[in-house]
């Protein structure tokens, strides 16, 4: 078992390493977005130089100096006026920068410093600060979608082919089918603008009181809908083949009421699948609460991807760091899915030989 | 089964009879039909109603897309700002009151010029009062402390702050006093509050500021400016008024100034808004605000399609499109008896033009012609031959642009950029997962993990790397959704191929001497195909849902492209998710340029996966249910 888990989390370097390194040298090879403000840009190539990424030279020779004060520039470079004349940073090779940040990252866990989110601040400390945010709303959404989508299957499965059945399962197709943000406009449309009843936009911080709980319910409803289905729709499948089962009819045979032959033997069976739907859901609510986080104007992780990816305004670092971060939940999810196999089915022995 | 028992319980043993006593039956042709798969398929498909109601209304919803764009006589491309944000106007449902293309007000300003004191109604401003519904307007007043200029009357408050015991404001604007005009200052005072108060006049005959007046009590009080100073000379300055106390907090309360005779004007009246707009504080800790203004405000229902199609004043029509268009109606358009001197002329009903206010200078150009624009009012209905109002069913966009073709038109983007992503990837995983299945052992390994890879990443991460590298577009969408998007359709062929891969019938080809290609595409593909069907259809709702959400957060199809397929087929700019973004901005007022959008899409997404299902049921019973 542990051997196992040492090769899923070698696994999980190198898919993360491959990756990132593809998504660095893409962003090398584009136009760079260095920070707007003279003076921020002055201590971002200083830091640059720092870190590894540029080197620099002075230039005090008379010609070469009006040359450039005329404009002659290289536009990869960054020219600093000096009082002697100017100081060049140059750009070290790709592959060498590259080595750089591997190091810079590994050995210092240090990714940079963000260009135009929040100009020359660490981006892991921007990201920090945003946490909380996400945190808070996707735990919230997923407290409450997996007791509600059980217990819909349940009901669905139970009554299977009978009204009750009929409505849950004409929900689960439109909440399945409705993108999460049309779902989130219709929200804050209907119950935010038109009728008053919620906030219509996520309050700032420094309002406090009742109004910062109210502010959660919309983006919550909006993100917890399409998990609520999925899980509601494969509860009922799930459960509907193990009601049918041989095992299910011994229990009924020797004397269990339906009641406990449901609770004790259909339910354990059919959470097997589930699991790995329910992370997996994690997984897209928290890529998923990004579009919604903007249509709300949350200042959550999501809110700072989508600014660093501004059109024309890229902030790389920042978005570097993000998508490591985003893609490790995906992979541990995944990793945490697998082992989990084996702790709700003893049958499963994950990694086992044959 | 059990009613089919009783029907059959107890026949009467007369009523059976042989069919085929006498005949040999077995060269004789079956007089059903052969069931083969697809129609298998078929039957089982339309066997579940429901299921078929949501073929029929996605089937309509896709010849909407088709058809309206072309067969609608209503302008969807071009801009006519005119026409901005009219509301939904429909046919039927006007008649009851819904959607009649009128558009409830609250809170409008009411020009002060229109009101009358006495019925209490005022016309609010910038709305022609012709198409304000009759019976729905509604004036009223609230009281109001902000400095604007249609919050009128009150009172100013000029009050000391953090013990600080005097404070100055000055006049923004500076008057002249000239002796021959006996100027005077009248100040009316409301109310003092605090101990020891007083409210110092100040003027500055030539560098220095010096106290005039000193005003302690409340009341009308005019100053005579040269009875107050001691040269009789003429001057110019700014007036300051300064209040001190011995009191924390002291306050003095203005109702109004007035300047007589100053400035070459008779009389210079200062209250409410013009009495806070015109002094700014230059010293001291105080406060000067406004009080107990009043706004009239308007609540009304306003006609809005008759006022888009009644009158459009163009400040710069060309004498040559002038003249063109005068020609058009020449029955209607009966010009003066002098057409060099058109300014002020009235015409009658129909013609396009109703008046014209004004004339350019003319301009000879080169080829010896005048050029020359006038500044008229047209009657828009009849300059832009509508014959009458039109419907527009859901209203038209900031642009003027009929909301129902374009959404329709977003919808057909939509769904033929789902089309083109779901042949790519259908293509590109049928061989990906032919090949895998097919050849087993270390190829499907290796090409499994590449295939976990890439569907371990995060789309967000993906969407990242393609803005940053092909910035957005058409183009990025469709990468964007095949980069994993084949993932699917690949694992499905896999999962057929090891299923036929083994049988009889391959062994047979092979030992034939088929090459793989051939095995691979003649004989184990067909036989997947119908799973290999469902998993595609699923696929497009995905595609779509993807694409709005891209195309929403502005990564996607956006404004002013357009795009040919095949030399004949254009996109336009517009997608659901486009129409959606826009409407985010409209949210408060405009709720329909969002909620139609979002239905049509709702209605698609759900009838295209019920579709889907019914589709996978069909092709394989064994599934039903599941997922």
């Amino acid at each position: 078992m542990l051997r196992y888990i040492i090769v899923r989390l070698i696994w999980i370097c190198i898919v993360l390493i491959t990756f990132l390194s593809l998504l660095f040298v893409s962003i090398r090879i584009v136009p760079e977005f260095p920070p707007t403000n003279e003076d921020q840009k002055e201590i971002y190539y200083a830091r640059q130089e720092k870190d590894g990424y540029y080197y620099s030279e002075l230039i005090t020779d008379p010609g070469e100096v009006q040359k450039i004060a005329r404009g002659e520039r290289n536009d990869d470079w960054y020219y600093r006026e000096m009082s002697e004349g100017y100081r060049v940073y140059k750009p070290v090779p790709i592959i060498k920068q590259y080595t750089v940040w591997i190091k810079n990252v590994v050995t210092e866990f240090d990714w940079g410093l963000s260009t135009r989110v929040k100009v020359n601040e660490p981006v892991f400390d921007l990201m920090k600060e945003k946490l909380p945010h996400t945190i808070k709303l996707n735990m919230l959404a997923l407290i409450i979608f997996i007791p509600v989508g059980f217990i819909l299957g349940i009901i669905a499965a139970l009554r299977k082919n009978k009204l009750t059945d009929n409505i849950i399962s004409l929900g689960v197709m439109i909440f399945i089918s409705i993108p999460a943000f049309v779902v989130m406009l219709l929200l804050v449309m209907f119950l935010g603008y038109q009728l008053n009843l919620l906030p219509p936009q996520y309050p700032s911080s420094d309002i406090t009181g009742s109004i910062q709980l109210k502010a959660l319910v919309l983006p919550v409803l909006a993100l917890s809908f399409f998990p609520i289905a999925t899980l509601t729709r494969l509860t009922r499948a799930e459960l509907t083949e193990v009601l049918t089962s041989e095992f299910l009819l011994l229990a009924r045979t020797k004397g269990l009421t339906r009641r406990q032959a449901v609770i004790r033997h259909a339910m354990r069976n059919s959470m097997v699948p589930l699991v790995p739907v329910i992370i997996f859901s994690f997984v897209r609510l928290v890529g998923g609460s990004i579009i919604i986080e903007r249509i709300y104007s949350i200042p959550g992780m999501g809110r700072l991807y989508l600014d660093a990816l501004t059109l024309n305004s890229f902030d790389y670092n920042l978005i570097l760091a993000l998508s490591g971060f985003y893609t490790s939940i995906s992979l541990f999810a995944i990793l945490i899915v697998d082992l989990s196999y084996g702790i709700v089915d003893p049958r499963i022995r994950m990694g086992a030989r044959k | 089964m059990r009613e089919y028992d009783k029907k059959h319980e107890n026949i009467d043993p007369k009523e059976f009879e042989f069919v085929q006593r006498d005949e040999k039956i077995y060269d004789k042709r079956f007089e059903t039909k052969p069931i083969g798969y697809f129609k298998d398929a078929m039957i089982r498909f339309s066997k579940n109603k429901t299921n078929v109601v949501a073929t029929i209304i996605l089937a309509i919803l896709i010849l909407f897309s088709i058809l309206v764009p072309i067969v609608t006589s209503k302008n969807y491309s071009k801009l006519e700002d005119q026409l901005q944000f009219l509301p939904p106007r429909v046919p039927l449902l006007e008649k009851i009151g819904i959607y009649d293309g009128t558009v409830y007000y609250d809170e409008q300003l009411v020009d002060l010029e229109t009101y009358d004191p006495e019925t209490g109604i005022g016309y609010p401003m910038g709305f022609n009062p012709k198409f304000i519904v009759e019976g729905t307007l509604e004036t009223y007043q609230e009281t109001c402390n902000t400095k604007e200029e249609f919050c009128v009357g009150g009172v100013n408050i000029l009050a000391l702050l953090n013990e600080d015991t005097s404070g100055t404001i000055q006049s923004k604007e500076t008057y002249s006093f000239v002796v021959a005009n006996n100027p005077e200052i009248t100040i009316d005072i409301d109310s003092f509050s605090g101990e020891n108060v007083k409210l110092e006049v100040l003027l500055s005959t030539d560098t220095t500021f010096d106290t005039i007046a000193t005003i302690t009590e409340a009341g009308k009080e005019t100053l005579n400016i040269y009875d107050l100073i001691e040269d009789d000379v003429d001057f110019t300055s700014r007036v300051r008024y300064v209040l001190s106390a011995t009191s924390e907090g002291a306050s003095v309360t203005l109702n109004s100034i007035e300047y007589s005779n100053v400035s070459d004007v008779e009389s210079i009246l200062h209250t409410g808004y013009s009495l806070n707009d015109s002094y700014r504080i230059t010293s001291g800790a105080v406060s000067y605000e406004r009080f107990d203004g009043l706004y009239t405000r308007a609540n009304f229902t306003y006609d809005a399609y008759g006022a888009a199609f009644y009158e459009r004043r163009e400040k710069a029509f060309s004498s040559l499109k002038f003249d063109e268009l005068v020609s058009q109606y020449p029955d209607v358009c009966q010009l003066p008896a002098d057409p060099s001197d058109l300014v002020g002329w009235e015409f009658s009903e129909g013609c396009p033009v109703k008046r014209v206010l004004a004339q350019s200078d003319k301009m000879t150009g080169p080829d010896g012609r005048d050029y020359y624009s006038y500044d008229l009012v047209l009657n828009y209905q009849v300059y832009r031959d509508y014959d009458e109002i039109p419907h527009f069913l859901f209203g038209t966009d900031q642009y003027g642009r009929d909301y129902f073709a374009l959404v329709w038109l977003g919808l057909r983007t939509s769904l033929f950029v789902g089309l083109i992503v779901a042949f790519i990837n259908i293509s590109i995983g049928i061989v990906y997962g032919a090949i895998e299945g097919y050849y087993g052992g270390r190829v499907d390994l290796l090409m499994e993990r590449f295939a976990e890879i890439i569907g371990r990443i995060p789309f967000l991460v993906w969407l990242s790397l393609f803005v940053i590298l092909l910035g957005p577009g058409l183009l990025t969408i469709i990468v964007l959704m095949t980069v994993t998007g084949w993932l699917g359709v690949a694992g499905v062929t896999r999962t057929q191929f090891y299923r036929y891969k083994g049988r009889e019938y391959v062994l047979a080809s092979r030992t034939l001497g088929a090459k793989d290609f051939r095995i691979i595409f003649r004989h184990i593909l067909p036989n997947g195909i119908g799973t290999i069907i469902t998993q595609s259809v699923l696929m497009i709702p995905g595609v779509i849902f993807l694409e709005s959400t891209v195309s929403y957060l502005g990564y996607g199809i956006g404004h002013g492209q357009s795009f040919k397929i095949l030399g004949f087929i254009e996109l336009s700019g517009v997608s659901i998710g486009v129409l959606l973004s826009d409407g985010r901005t409209q949210i408060i007022d405009r709720p329909h340029l969002i909620f139609f959008p979002a239905i049509i899409i709702s209605i698609l997404m759900i009838t295209f996966n019920m579709f889907g299902n019914a589709l996978r049921d069909a092709f394989n019973p064994s599934l039903r249910g599941s997922e």
